[in-house]
């Protein structure tokens, strides 16, 4: 194990993709840090590339160019499978899959023991009793939590959330954010997020990213990028001038 | 016995100026396809005849392989131009097709089933080819489908560490299943729903009805095993195309 001070590192990344007979750069150029156990809000105003940049940081997609080193080493000199289980990704609208939650917490790791199971649903604020119930019949801040659940039943050390409350209300959007802190905390995770509403980052803390057109735009603490930023995109983002 | 000849085949030309009459008295709209269908079909066969009176004549066993080569190469084309929704399947379907045939083919030839005679090796060639091509048909298009509707369900599961072949896991299962349905169903409803056409025929060209059972018995067991084993290699190479070697969902037009 690498003990730097940088859990993932991203140097000079691009991804391109085809766009009818042309190659679009949806990702230009993309380098940052990232510090072990901090929470990073990802930014920026709807095509700009946050979901694309979660889905490479996962290996779900390939980058066209540029590296990125998790725990010190190059991502190609893990296998995928072990990357994506210790760089875990939740997506935009999560899919549970048929079955019970119990089968969905024990769907990335079948052997995972009785205690670490109720541990993982009490985690997220459910009544282990409904270990048996079916997936169909919850409701969207449930399916949320639970995909979070099973996310950390496969034991990662950091974790991609694409806008992980788009979709709940304003009471439920609170909850999970509080849920993510403490996971995080507990876990001592490294938290990557993107959001769409700059006052979540703030509320979140940690630093934020704001993306424009592929390219990082800005970063610093969340507050600072949501509330003073100093760059001419970040103010125009601040004016919902450029979504 | 009847001796079968020509006579009796313009005979029963009447059945269809029978269904031709019918036809036209209901106003079934498809009188034309009727006659031609009728017509077609006895040139078809006739020339069948011919080719086949001449291929079971050939002595060489090489050219007996030709033969069932060309037959799987048609039945490939066959078998990819139905599954349209896969570019570039042909390889697929004749690696699918030429495993299941060739397969089952030697292993009856090695246990002394059949002997390597062009009047035995090529109506059952003809029977498992057909079989094979429709099941990796079947097959191709489900898991295609499949696939492409299960995009999200897919990647859920490969984020989760699983590999590709965890990940399509269910869907391979339930495409096998869509390819291997007919004959499933034709080994339970065989001799009591209909009696095949093979064992129809042997029995009206004075076999004897255990005989043609026990043929058929044989025939059965020999089409699951090319359907099987088209099936599986079909499923194998067609899910291999949605995925890179890092097992990532590839995006396909
Ligand atoms: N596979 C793809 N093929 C073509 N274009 C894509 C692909 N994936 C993403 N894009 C495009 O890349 C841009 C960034 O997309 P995305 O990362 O989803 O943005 P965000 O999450 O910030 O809204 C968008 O313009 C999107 O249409
Ligand atoms: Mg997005």
């Amino acid at each position: 194990m690498n003990p730097g001070r940088f859990i993932l590192e991203a140097r000079d990344l691009f991804r391109t993709v085809r766009d009818g007979d042309s190659e679009k750069a949806i990702i230009r150029g993309f380098s940052f840090n990232f510090e072990r156990g901090e929470i990073y809000n990802i930014m920026g105003p709807s095509g700009s590339g946050k979901s694309s940049l979660l889905r490479m940081f996962n290996r779900l997609d390939e980058a066209s160019d540029g590296q990125v080193l998790f725990e010190g080493a190059e991502y190609q000199s893990y296998h995928p499978c072990e990357l994506r289980r210790r760089i875990g990704y939740m997506f935009q609208t999560p899919y549970l899959f048929p079955g019970s939650i119990r089968e969905n917490l024990l769907y990335p790791d079948s052997g995972l023991s009785d205690t670490r199971l109720r541990e993982l649903i009490t985690g997220i604020k459910l009544d282990p009793n409904l270990l048996d119930t079916d997936t169909d019949n919850l409701s969207l801040g449930e399916k949320q939590r639970i995909a979070l659940a099973r996310l950390l039943a496969a034991g990662p050390s950091m974790v991609l959330l694409d806008e992980p409350t788009s979709a709940l209300d304003p009471g439920n959007t609170l909850a999970i954010e509080e849920l993510i802190r403490n996971i995080a905390r507990r876990h001592e995770l490294t938290v990557i997020m993107v959001t769409h509403n700059p006052e979540q980052a703030v509320r979140m803390g940690g630093e934020a990213l704001l993306l424009y057109k592929g390219e990082l735009a800005e970063w610093g603490g969340s507050d600072q990028v949501v509330n003073n930023p100093r760059t001419e995109i970040g103010r125009r983002y601040k004016e919902k001038d450029c979504g | 016995m009847i001796h079968y000849g020509l006579s009796q085949v313009l005979m029963s030309a009447a059945l269809v100026a029978l269904a031709l009459i019918i036809g036209r008295w209901w106003k079934i709209p498809a009188g034309k396809e009727m006659l031609f269908g009728s017509v077609r079909a006895f040139i078809q066969l006739i020339a069948v005849g011919y080719a086949l009176n001449y291929i079971f004549d050939l002595k060489s066993p090489w050219l007996v392989l030709v033969v069932i080569m060309i037959m799987i190469t048609v039945g490939a084309g066959a078998a990819s131009g139905r599954s349209k929704k896969l570019a570039g399947s042909f390889p697929i379907t004749f690696a699918a097709i030429a495993a299941g045939s060739l397969i089952t083919m030697g292993i009856m030839l090695v246990l002394n089933i059949i002997s390597l005679e062009a009047r035995y090796v090529i109506p059952l060639s003809g029977m498992i080819i057909s079989n094979a091509m429709n099941a990796a048909a079947l097959t191709m298009n489900r898991i295609v489908s499949d696939i492409g509707s299960n995009r999200l369900r897919i990647e859920t599961a490969l984020s989760l560490g699983k590999t590709w072949r965890e990940a399509s896991r269910p869907f391979m299962q339930d495409s096998a299943i869509a390819g291997m349905t007919s004959i499933l169903n034709f080994l339970k409803t065989v001799g009591i729903v209909a009696l095949p056409g093979a064992m129809t025929g042997m029995i009206l060209a004075g076999a004897s009805p255990l005989e043609a059972v026990l043929l058929q018995i044989i025939v059965a067991y020999m089409l699951l095993s090319s359907v099987t084993i088209s099936t599986v290699i079909s499923l194998e190479l067609t899910v291999r195309r949605f995925f890179t070697p890092s097992h990532q969902l590839k995006i396909l037009k």
